[in-house]
């Protein structure tokens, strides 16, 4: 018998802004994939602020064309757990060396993002890997006030995460979140005790 | 949650009413339309009442839940026939939030129709309680569910509301019926806004 206890997890990378290309991982298919898997709770990247007063014009791309419609139309709640708006983004500095090399670790990850163009693919671990290590470097060029930040923000995003799971145990939960944050947030996940990580194809 | 689709038989006088709810719903996730008078039992029925007063133009099927779609005019005629009713001006989301309810076999009012009820307290529409133990007994997280109930607010909409799945608003609702001796969420939203957990406090 299942524990009650613990949840039942899955974590959906998500691709920002890329989701209006005409890559098979797009809006539709996102909304598909989420109207599909009918998660018990859906968390997503907006802050409690903005979500509860309606303000989705600041929202992810991903959040404003295809979880909020999917979850007006269903059973499913979403939860809120961004800490700030930031996105991995935000995060790079304005000018300068660090900026050039920035946009170019970020026109790799995208172009890696096309490249695999199929949900299953971006979120698979070939993709995971190179993710991850384009990310690392984009972090390496970050100061080190901005990379504090960063992590700062990841860690409240888990903490928002693994508290608004806490409230109701036992659930089936997608997370939706940006594929710059998993090779964080993943692991963070994975090590508690009450949750059980498994694919999104087998939530 | 379960994502078998709930399966809607939609009654209406009229053919361009069926086949504009037929549209709709066709539009929301998780709904199959059936004929009413078909050989496969439905989920709900979907009545569109088009006048107060108005008898259906066929026999539901006994054990079938009844969703209306009424004016408000229509409904205090309608309580007692029916597990539901959303008023005309509804948004199609709250329509399809009443239609899983009602599926699953709970109750939904509209929120308007829920403040309209209680402003007529004490009239035949709205049912008399049996003695019950009162709120001693309920949990915080009850307590808040059962003032969103007598806000008249879908499930769905409570679980929103407090950040709590549907099946766990659902597992608190039938604790507190449980708990407060009620057979119903007429009953359960009299009994609350008795204690002073009615619209006016939330």
């Amino acid at each position: 018998m299942e524990d009650s206890t613990v949840t039942r997890m899955a974590i959906l990378g998500t691709i920002a802004e890329l989701h209006r290309e005409s890559l098979a991982y797009d809006v539709a298919c996102l909304r598909a994939i989420v109207t599909q898997l009918a998660p018990d709770l859906l968390c997503a990247e907006i802050t409690r602020d903005a979500w509860e007063h309606g303000d989705l014009d600041a929202a992810a791309l991903e959040v404003r064309e295809a979880l909020a419609p999917v979850v007006a139309g269903t059973d499913v709640v979403l939860l809120p757990v961004a800490p700030t708006p930031q996105r991995f983004a935000d995060f790079t500095p304005r000018a300068g060396w660090r900026h050039d090399l920035g946009q170019s670790f970020a026109s790799s990850l995208r172009w890696g993002m096309r490249r695999a163009s199929r949900p299953e693919a971006i979120n698979g671990p070939v993709f995971g890997a190179y993710c991850h290590l384009v990310c690392m470097l984009t972090e390496w060029t970050w100061p080190g006030e901005y990379r504090a930040a960063w992590e700062a923000q990841n860690q409240g995003l888990a903490g928002n995460i693994l508290a608004a799971v806490r409230r109701d145990p036992g659930r089936r939960v997608l997370v939706t979140a940006q594929c710059q944050r998993l090779h964080r947030l993943v692991p963070f996940l994975r090590a508690q005790a009450d949750v059980n990580i498994v694919d999104y194809r087998e939530l | 949650m379960d994502t078998t689709p709930v399966t809607v038989a939609i009654v209406s006088p009229y053919r361009l009413g069926r086949e504009a709810l037929a549209a709709l719903l066709a539009s929301l996730p998780g709904f199959e339309i059936v004929p009413p008078d078909g050989g496969a039992m439905p989920g709900v029925y979907l009545w569109d009442v088009m006048t107060a007063g108005a008898a259906p133009s066929l026999d539901f099927v006994a054990g079938t839940p009844v969703l209306a779609l009424a004016a408000i005019e229509a409904a205090p005629g309608l309580l007692a026939h029916v597990a539901g009713i959303v008023l005309r001006d509804e948004p199609p989301e709250n329509l399809a939030a009443a239609l899983r309810q009602v599926a699953r076999g709970d109750q939904y009012f509209s929120p308007d129709l829920v403040l309209a009820l209680l402003r007529r307290h004490g009239s035949p529409a709205v049912p008399a309680l049996p003695a019950q133990p009162g709120l001693a007994a309920v949990t915080d997280r009850e307590r808040d569910v059962l003032a969103a109930l007598a806000a008249g607010l879908s499930n769905k909409a409570i679980a929103a509301r407090l950040y709590l799945s549907v099946r766990t608003v659902e597992g608190h609702l039938a604790n507190l019926y449980a708990k407060l001796g009620v057979r119903s969420r007429a009953e359960a939203i009299v009994l609350a806004v008795r204690h002073g957990l009615g619209p006016q406090n939330t």
